[in-house]
């Protein structure tokens, strides 16, 4: 018995896509970039004078089909990169207002078919070990304070990396949480999806 | 209200919404307690109280647990999942609009509250859904009781070091995430379902449903084999309340179902029937969970789904409409309000209230390694539970 897991993993074979280096296996159309034109309403003003603003949008398909999901996944921001972070990067979650969706996309990308462990990205359960906080959902009274802790106890160098629309805009439910630094990496979606995420985390590290 | 009227509790008891209490088929008056409010536990000699979160690597959750504790028994936990507590503005939206947020209440059983809202409202507006958009939408909770019961496998087994069943069961969760989101357009249903309609493709769903249960039945078969993992899950967590739902309820005897005594989702025809253990501990709440993946899958591949897209926009009626249906966690129940195409009043009672309660009796007396293998068996989501809906 000590053997049988061991060989029922050998059994499955490789599982993990190549993303990012190649394209994305089966990438989801929604959330993807968004491309069309032509006034629309949109409920989260994502879409102003037929311009669309990724960190905004919830994917709602009110917009479509002036404007449709073309599949390309790279819907995120890096504002500032983190070079030193190459080596191994320890990401600390916090769960400001959430509904669980994008939880569950974070956790994702730890999953076979991605396995952020190959590209040096870990989870770590303290602030005090980690290189970037990773805040998702909406603000929440309740969690402020935890934000703000959780932010001052991380060592420099380190990352802010907002999570979804939530995160990034407040999304459909309300304002997005009070940062304590500067926002470094926004990541799009409602929830993002695992691609976004890892390929997100990939450039804040200054990965071509 | 077609199927549920105010008056005097009849039938299991579901939750309570401020001044009332929820039972299967009726909506009363809940009785004013005197002993509302916690009391403070006096803690014994050598006693002392651990915080644990709320923010913390090991839970999905901002949560926060109180644990009263002479260093490796659990006396006592209190559960405090308030920290994230949300406000969300749905009086007074159009329904499409309401849509939008229903959907993000609880994002990874989105199908289960936009379903039970749009159930209310159909409800209160005299719509009786196609039967298309019924087999859709039985599709639609199937597949996101499939994917919850395999996070919460994948969850159980993760304390445990367990790791080659918990990748297996990741890479069966993601598949699962990809048949939805090219059946549904979206990975958690966003912008899929709408009175009497549902967006739905459902090329091969069948096929690949039927791939992953014979993958799954491998990898819980073998599970089932090693005594080791097992023996942490026996005889832990056990509960004696009766006030529970979902599978934790049927894992400790109660034949609860909302897909067998509500009216608000017909499965009838599938010939379903739930699964009942009566181990009342983490290991029947795993059985449970193991063996409806199965039973749901079973169901998918026996449906017949076409093709669905986008309705003619509908007039509403004024009126009252309440209903419940079965999420992967247990019975959700919705009430609605219309008046002049918007929405006057809603009320939600989400199955992880109910749930928590029985998660905090259970972990009386057990260790602490048992703590997080436990509380993920209890499926709660505090999303849900704290959401005040304006």
């Amino acid at each position: 018995m000590s053997n049988f897991w061991f060989l029922e993993g050998l059994k499955k074979g490789r599982k993990t896509e190549k993303f990012p280096k190649i394209e994305p296996v089966e990438p989801p159309l929604r959330p993807s970039l968004m491309k069309g034109n032509g006034e629309v309403e949109c409920p989260t003003d994502a879409i102003v004078d037929g311009k669309w603003e990724s960190g905004k949008c919830i994917f709602c398909r009110r917009c479509e089909p002036e404007f449709q999901p073309s599949g390309d996944q790279s819907i995120f921001k890096v504002k500032r990169t983190e070079k030193l972070l190459r080596k191994s990067i320890y990401l600390y979650k916090l769960d400001s207002g959430t509904c669980g969706a994008c939880n569950i996309e974070l956790g994702t990308i730890f999953d076979p078919q991605f396995d952020a462990n190959r590209l040096k990205i870990f989870m770590t359960n303290t602030p005090r070990h980690a290189d970037a906080i990773v805040v998702m959902g909406v603000y929440t009274e309740g969690m402020a304070e935890a934000l703000k802790n959780a932010y001052e106890a991380m060592p420099e160098p380190k990352l802010v990396i907002a999570l979804g629309a939530c995160a990034v805009s407040g999304g459909i439910l309300g304002k997005r949480p009070e940062f304590p630094g500067e926002i470094d990496v926004e990541i799009a979606g409602c929830p993002p999806s695992p691609y976004t995420i890892l390929e997100a985390i990939s450039k804040a590290r200054g990965e071509a | 209200m077609q199927h549920y009227k105010f008056g005097q509790p009849e039938g299991r008891f579901i939750g309570n919404y401020k001044e009332y209490s929820i039972y299967s088929s009726s909506i009363s008056k809940t009785e004013s307690s005197e002993s509302a409010g916690k009391n403070e536990k006096q803690l014994a000699p050598g006693e002392f109280n651990f915080y644990y979160g709320p923010s913390t690597g090991g839970l999905i959750e901002s949560v926060g647990f109180r644990i009263t504790t002479p260093g490796e028994t659990i006396v006592n936990v209190e559960t405090d999942t308030s920290y994230k507590r949300r406000k969300v503005t749905i009086k007074g939206l159009s329904v499409d609009d309401a849509i939008l947020k229903v959907e993000r209440i609880n994002g990874f059983h989105s199908a289960s509250h936009t379903i039970a809202f749009l159930r209310a409202v159909e409800d209160a507006s005299d719509i009786l859904p196609d039967p298309k958009v019924e087999k859709a939408r039985i599709a639609a909770l199937e597949l996101e009781r499939i994917r919850s019961n395999l996070e919460v496998l994948k969850r159980m087994a993760e304390p445990a070091g367990f790791s080659v069943p918990v990748n297996q069961i990741g890479y069966l969760r993601e598949k699962i995430s990809r048949i939805i989101s090219e059946a549904f357009g979206h990975r958690f249903f966003f912008g899929s379902q709408m009175v009497n309609g549902v967006l739905l493709e459902p090329s091969n769903i069948s096929k690949k449903v039927s791939i992953i249960s014979g993958e799954f039945s491998r990898i819980f078969h073998n599970i089932q084999e090693s005594k080791i993992f097992l023996n942490r899950l026996q005889n832990t967590g056990t509960t004696n309340l009766t006030e529970m739902v979902g599978p934790v309820a049927r894992a400790a005897g109660m034949k609860y179902d909302a897909r067998l005594d509500s009216p608000s989702i017909d499965y009838s025809e599938l010939g379903f029937n739930p699964v009942v253990r009566t181990e009342k501990d983490s290991f029947g709440r795993f059985m449970v969970r193991g063996q409806e993946i199965l039973e749901s899958c079973s169901m998918v591949e026996n449906l017949d789904l076409t093709p669905l897209g986008k309705i003619d926009e509908l007039n509403f009626k004024d009126g009252e409409g309440a209903s419940r249906i079965e999420s992967p966690a247990g019975d959700l129940f919705y009430y609605v309000k219309l008046k002049e195409g918007k929405i006057e009043d809603v009320w939600m009672v989400s199955p992880s209230t109910l749930n928590v309660k029985a998660f905090e009796q259970s972990m009386k007396s057990n260790l602490f390694p048992d703590f997080n293998t436990n509380w993920e068996g209890f499926g709660v989501w505090a999303s849900e539970m704290e959401v005040d809906l304006e």
